[in-house]
């Protein structure tokens, strides 16, 4: 008898004790990361990954959902759709609430996944395309289209004389190919410049055919939505012939722009002088333009023991945005009184705007979705390198015409 | 040889049926038996995540489409450095119907099973086609040839509207008898399929090589001068090989356009193509069971390498991009290691493994 009531006294003191570490131990809320940390376009996935692991780390460490905590398993996919897709079910084992993608390609190839698990989705990919016959993806910033559209927009606005005459040069994939129809509406809907080309880039070490015969149909403004690396060799190729222009729309030569992941830092490390004057849109607050979000944002990478590159990355900062959107969007669902599931974050996101969008520091606008409106950060900022530095070209915009042709 | 085939000690033939059989002894016959009851009970038993269930449907699927370049390139001898572009036509002919017809029609649905047998002789048909230049092309050339191959369709997919520019082509959820296969059960049923098909698919292989088709495709990868002065038709002989490797890489393009529930271009490109090579070589060319050991092996060694790579991503510089080099050092190091010390494959180490049992505890 005496060793029965040991046994439940022990019994009851297990069972507290386990209560009692459940409560001081909070919630554990899952989320996945899928992303190319090695392999193609890792240079901007390496740092992306690097951002939403430390804010993920940050709001853990200063208890900002209060006792609960965020576990986001960040695995690399090498930009493989495939990998991408095994990574995706390993989440969806594991319980995951919401998940963070990559690549365009692996976008698309799971959206049907994701419109079956019914689990929101913030890829790294802004490709108008991932919202075509879907309910889940959620753009972190807005399209590509929005980008090139708004860039033609600037162009249309500041050339001097006549009407302008622009070429696409564009990836030869769905990413670089999605923003040309856009634009094409864009031009035909009323946009004053003359699209005079769309170039798909190879793997070619030398433009000097391509630009000459740019410059053979007067054409004055090339805008790229590709990556960094065709860019940098394109620019180079234009300095070398003498055929880049020295300020924004110069009579006889070539002015060079691009969308986001054209861009940054890593653009000026590849081309050098010749990225002097190229004209960048993003979404992101960079840390040539200080300011409170940059402050911030290195702050983090230093608190974290980031090297320079990484933290002065515009891929961290986006991979920054895309962990507190996460983190936001779970503090409003438990703000509310509400599970965190996915149902209710992606409810939540869907209210994220009006009076109720979101204000991150690491981005030029605020971030607002509704079923209707499924691109985050609306307002974009042109950039232009000036001295060695990309420096902020006038406030941010929105698209005219990408409201018009929608 | 003992009347009882229990009994029997060792392989003595008095015809040459005899010869010819598929299990030379009842044991070899019940380790058979017992190892497909194995093959096919254990996932009642142990219940695997979704995600290592996709990796196990990977290596059925490669192993579908190795047995097909091992027929080509292993038992007659001619250079394949196109067939993931045999297996891209399996699985762009299953995107063609639901392109045409829409993703979710029955025939894409309900008859899975005629459709991925479409798509194997489409892929036949095109294999047939390519192996055409077999007629006056060898060694490197006929592999250029087939490298032509690879990049015209590499051209095609990612260029014609109508493939949707390689981005991927949605492909309904099959149905079964017991009705629509769901999410929860999708890579398990595959799994029983695509098992089902290498069985079928391998004692195919297995009594072709023991007709004179099958030992066609040796003699004319031995001396196709000598056998054609045996009465044999070397140029036939290639064209069909080519037919043949092209029938099993449609049906494993079809197969994981099913179980990716979409075909994008990217699975089907040159890098994959080195990949079934390698697995081949790594298993052994020539031999039937070295086409289940290369893609065993390279799948897994895939995975670790990925792990490893991924670790190494966190702590190397990326800007020195040291982890991406990883997978492809290792991809390219085992390759060369098995060319140099052992040029007959993980086969061989089986073999090696099945004599040595066969004698033990006796030396001799």
């Amino acid at each position: 008898m005496k060793s029965q009531n040991f046994l439940t006294a022990l019994l009851i003191l297990i069972v507290m004790f386990a209560f009692t570490t459940v409560n001081a131990g909070g919630k554990v809320y899952k989320l996945g990361m899928s992303l190319a940390i090695t392999g193609p376009t890792s240079d901007a996935g390496n740092p992306y990954a690097k951002g939403t692991e430390d804010y993920f780390k940050f709001v853990n460490d200063t208890k900002m959902l209060g006792e609960d905590k965020i576990d986001c398993t960040i695995r690399d996919d090498q930009y493989k759709t495939d990998v991408t897709k095994r990574n995706f079910e390993e989440y969806l084992d594991d319980g995951i609430v919401m998940y963070l993608n990559y690549s365009t390609g692996s976008t698309l190839g799971l959206k049907r996944d994701f419109e079956e698990e019914q689990i929101a989705v913030l890829p790294a990919s802004y490709h108008a395309g991932n919202l075509d016959d879907s309910n889940y993806i959620f753009l972190p910033i807005a399209s590509y289209s929005d980008q090139l559209v708004i860039l033609a927009e600037y162009v249309a606005k500041n050339h001097k004389g006549g009407k302008a005459k622009v070429a696409l040069f564009v990836h030869p994939s769905a990413f670089g190919r999605g923003p040309v129809s856009d634009v094409e509406k864009a031009v035909a809907a009323g946009l004053n410049i003359e699209l005079v080309e769309v170039v798909e880039h190879g793997k070619d070490l030398d433009n000097t055919a391509m630009l000459k015969r740019l410059m053979s149909k007067n054409v004055q403004y090339v805008i790229s939505q590709t990556i960094q690396s065709p860019v940098a060799t394109m620019i180079k190729d234009s300095q070398r012939l003498g055929l880049t222009a020295s300020s924004f729309g110069e009579a006889g030569k070539l002015t060079f722009m691009g969308a986001h992941y054209t861009g940054g830092n890593d653009l000026i490390a590849l081309a050098g002088d010749a990225a002097e004057n190229y004209f960048w849109i993003t979404a992101f607050n960079i840390t040539s333009v200080p300011g409170v979000g940059t402050t911030k944002q290195l702050a983090l990478a230093k608190l974290f023991g980031r090297d320079q590159k990484a933290a002065d990355s515009h891929n961290y900062a986006a991979g920054i945005m895309v962990a507190q959107v996460t983190t936001e969007a779970i503090k409003r669902t438990k703000a509310a009184g509400l599970e965190i599931n996915k149902a209710n974050l992606y409810n939540t996101l869907n209210k994220m705007n009006g009076a109720n969008a979101y204000h991150p520091y690491s981005t030029t606008g605020p971030v607002t979705y509704s079923k209707t409106d499924r691109a985050g950060v609306d307002l974009l900022q042109i950039y232009s390198v000036q001295s060695g530095v990309f420096k902020a070209v006038g406030k941010p915009l929105a698209s005219e015409y990408m409201k018009k042709i929608k | 040889m003992s009347a009882n085939s229990w009994l029997a000690t060792g392989n003595f033939f008095t015809t040459y049926k005899q010869e010819q059989r598929t299990f030379l002894t009842s044991l070899d016959r019940t380790f058979f038996t017992f190892f497909l009851v194995l093959l096919f009970g254990w996932p009642l038993v142990f219940e695997l995540s979704n995600k290592y269930m996709l990796v196990v449907d990977n290596v059925l699927i490669a192993i579908v489409a190795v047995m097909g370049l091992n027929l080509v390139t292993g038992f007659a001898g001619l250079i394949s450095i196109g067939h993931a572009a045999f297996v891209g036509i399996g699985a762009y002919t299953i995107a063609s119907f639901c392109r045409t017809i829409g993703e979710s029609h029955m025939i894409i649905t309900h008859f899975w099973p005629v459709l991925i047998v479409v798509s194997g002789l489409v892929g036949a048909a095109f294999g047939a086609i390519v192996g055409l230049p077999a007629l006056r092309l060898k060694h490197l050339y006929l592999a250029i040839a087939t490298l032509s191959f690879q990049m015209i369709f590499e051209w095609t997919i990612q260029f014609m509207t109508f493939f949707n520019q390689g981005q991927t082509i949605y492909v309904g959820r099959v149905f079964w008898l017991t009705g629509k296969v769901g999410r929860k059960d999708h890579y398990l049923f595959w799994y029983f399929i695509i098992l089902t098909i290498v069985i079928l698919l391998g004692f195919g292989i297995r009594n072709l090589l023991k007709t004179r088709y099958g030992r066609s495709l040796m003699a004319v990868r031995d001396n196709d001068r000598a056998a054609d002065a045996m009465g044999m038709n070397p140029g036939l002989t290639k064209v069909y090989a080519f037919a043949l490797a092209g029938f099993f890489a449609g049906v494993a393009g079809a197969l994981h356009a099913y179980v990716y529930r979409g075909v994008g271009f990217e699975s089907f490109t040159l890098h994959e193509s080195v990949g079934y090579l390698a697995m081949a070589i790594v298993g052994g060319l020539g031999t039937l069971n070295g086409s289940f050991w290369g893609p065993v092996a390279i799948k897994f060694l895939d995975l670790q390498v990925e792990t490893l790579a991924e670790t190494a991503g966190q702590y190397l510089p990326s800007s020195m991009n040291l982890a991406t080099a990883l997978k492809p050092f290792t991809f390219g190091l085992v390759i060369v290691l098995f060319l140099m010390f052992e040029p007959r494959g993980i086969a061989n180490w089986w073999r090696i493994i099945k004599s040595y049992t066969k004698l033990w505890p006796f030396r001799y």
